[in-house]
């Protein structure tokens, strides 16, 4: 099992006050799942999808990637498991913006420690594999809102991660690229990786396989989405 | 995280931000600069000054008439004292420890004459042994031996000063010269001396190449004195085989003189290793001075660094954020943040290098300063000021690897 949260809860500190954010969930989901997870704001999707991220630790329960505990990582293992597990990509997209594309890409495969071809060789790989081999060497800022996404998938993919996690990937975006965007998401999941998406709008929920409900810190439904959007 | 990825990236910074960068340097710029500088001012001072003294002889003892006026001298004449004299430096040599060479001297201002040229000139006679007392050098011909001054022979030999302005492009050994009204035979020509530009007790600032040195012999018996009451010499130099023994070889030798010239004063001691040590102490105080001012200025240097990069941190909380979410340790965003400061302060410390030695330069060629740049010097101001650099950008590296991830990435 790829990801097992067993009674996670989550509150933070403000002031002399305890706010429980998330109230105890229970979830399981399984290598190249395909998973929206939804809610209004305040519903705790943020506060659940920095936990899956290994960006945050719960407060109390347990949340097992690939069998191991996250909650008992120190912070350089944090860091190893976002590096090796994780790939986010943002609603804001968060590129570096003095670094080229090619070099934002290569970000994660610096701090894996892999030696300046090797990873010259994979970022190349993961940009042709999101249509911008022809964009290499801009900057975000001369890159478009698509093309900044495309090279945060990419950024993303080229480490292999076992989970792609997609906060808002949408959000930033006009209609028609957000649909290329999660035209391109379904191709991933078709090729086996496993996405967790976090959004709060049906639309884009309607790609996902699976349909995930928050409501005030817990999970109010769950359910495989049968009215899925077929892309071709 | 490979060490070559972060010194990249921190090269990458201070380009991308270059009047940013520099502004931050300028701390550092200015205080290397400034160690370096007065450094170079310190050794330049140092260097003259024991140029100076090893011209007097370090190991030497020099008892020197003192100048009197005519009534003191007269009142000194009546209380029997002869003033110095060669039978003093025989019993300097007889009876004091420790004595390598005892050399006299007797010295007349005199004009100098050849051709139609003549110049203002000290007229010196000495005994053989002078030059081996002096750090003097014979540049050309040879210097008075024994046989000269056995003999009385009428030679001579000039000082650079006095043989640049008789032969221009002549060779002078051999030629005649005129003083006061002896013909004296040039047999050889000093090496040029620094001039000599400051008093030491007695000895008079002077310049050293306008000197004519005659043998002791030839000049008591061939020269006439301005003044009859004036002693026999003016000069006796004592050589002495050990520096720990100047100060007690000199208070021996004051000792015989006060019997011999009746407790006249009138004449003086000067020992230069002691005045030359005496001024290194005092130049000490100085140099720390200078060190201690220097380093304040290198301490300021960095608290800019650490102001800059303070702030340079909050700025980049998202680029933190971002980092740390694609797999950076904290130690990963700590060495960066710390390269960044050390190659700030290590472009810093070059530029202040250069600016310092440029500025020693001008010092020398501007002031009578002189300088001299130790490479012992350039070296601690550099490391300084990557010392600067590492302790200064450990703090704001330290918060930049605190800070949260899931924080910075929302930072806004």
């Amino acid at each position: 099992m790829l990801i097992e949260i067993k009674n996670l809860k989550k509150s933070y500190s403000l002031g002399e006050n305890e706010i429980p954010v998330i109230h105890g969930i229970n979830l399981h989901i399984e290598k190249n799942e395909y998973v929206a997870i939804m809610g209004p704001s305040g519903s705790g999707k943020s506060t659940l999808m920095n936990i899956l991220g290994c960006l945050d630790t719960a407060s109390s329960g347990h949340y097992y990637l690939n069998n191991i505990d996250v909650n008992t990582l120190d912070d350089d293992a944090l860091s190893l498991t976002r590096n090796r597990e994780i790939g986010f990509i943002f609603q804001n997209f968060n590129l570096l913006p003095r670094l080229n594309a090619i070099q934002n890409v290569e970000l994660p495969l610096v701090y894996a420690g892999i030696p300046g071809i090797e990873r010259r060789e994979k970022a190349l790989k993961a940009l042709e594999r999101v249509g911008l081999s022809d964009r290499l060497h801009h900057k975000p800022s001369e890159l478009s809102g698509g093309q900044r996404q495309r090279v945060a998938i990419a950024r993303a993919l080229v480490t292999n991660p076992g989970i792609l996690l997609a906060d808002e990937p949408t959000g930033a975006l006009d209609s028609i690229t957000g649909v290329e965007i999660m035209r391109l998401f379904d191709e991933l999941h078709k090729e086996g990786n496993t996405i967790i998406l976090i959004t709060h709008e049906q639309e884009i929920a309607n790609y996902a396989h699976r349909n995930i409900y928050l409501k005030d810190g817990m999970i109010h439904s769950d359910q495989p989405n049968i009215k899925r959007k077929e892309l071709s | 995280m490979q060490y070559g990825e972060n010194i990249r990236l921190a090269l990458q910074g201070l380009v991308d931000h270059k009047f940013r960068s520099f502004l931050t340097m300028l701390g550092i710029i200015f205080g290397v600069a400034s160690v370096i500088t007065m450094l170079s001012i310190g050794e330049g001072a140092k260097r003259e000054a024991i140029a100076k003294y090893q011209d007097l002889g370090v190991s030497n003892i020099i008892v020197r008439e003192r100048s009197l006026s005519d009534e003191e001298l007269e009142e000194v004449r009546a209380k029997f004292s002869q003033g110095l004299s060669i039978q003093d430096a025989n019993v300097i040599e007889e009876i004091v420890p420790g004595v390598e060479r005892v050399a006299s001297q007797a010295e007349k201002n005199t004009e100098v004459k050849f051709d139609d040229k003549s110049v203002k000139s000290t007229v010196i006679g000495i005994t053989p042994n002078f030059l081996s007392l002096m750090n003097y050098k014979v540049q050309q011909g040879y210097f008075i031996n024994e046989k000269h001054y056995n003999e009385r022979l009428k030679v001579c030999v000039l000082g650079a000063g006095v043989a640049a302005s008789f032969f221009k492009g002549e060779d002078p050994i051999g030629k005649l010269v005129k003083i006061d009204d002896q013909w004296l035979e040039v047999i050889g020509v000093l090496a040029s001396k620094s001039l000599f530009t400051e008093t030491v007790g007695e000895l008079a600032a002077r310049d050293l190449n306008t000197d004519v040195y005659v043998p002791l012999s030839l000049f008591l018996n061939r020269f006439t004195r301005d003044n009859i009451l004036s002693s026999e010499i003016q000069q006796i130099t004592v050589q002495i085989n050990h520096s720990d023994k100047l100060i007690e070889a000199s208070k021996i030798i004051d000792e015989i003189l006060k019997r011999h010239h009746f407790n006249n004063d009138d004449y003086s001691i000067v020992i230069p290793y002691e005045l030359l040590k005496q001024e290194e102490k005092e130049r000490q105080i100085y140099n720390f001075l200078l060190g201690a001012i220097a380093a304040i200025s290198l301490l300021v240097g960095g608290i800019g660094i650490m102001n800059i990069m303070l702030a340079t941190v909050m700025e980049r909380t998202r680029e933190i954020g971002i980092r740390r979410s694609v797999g950076a340790r904290k130690i990963d965003i700590m060495s960066q943040f710390v390269t960044e400061s050390v190659a700030i302060s290590i472009t810093g410390g070059l530029i202040g290098v250069l600016i310092g030695v440029v500025l020693s330069l001008i010092v020398t060629l501007f002031t009578d300063i002189t300088t001299f740049i130790k490479p012992y010097s350039v070296f601690i101001a550099f490391s300084f000021s990557v010392i600067v650099g590492v302790s200064f950008g450990y703090l704001p590296a330290k918060n930049a690897a605190n800070l949260k991830p899931v924080d910075s990435i929302r930072y806004e």
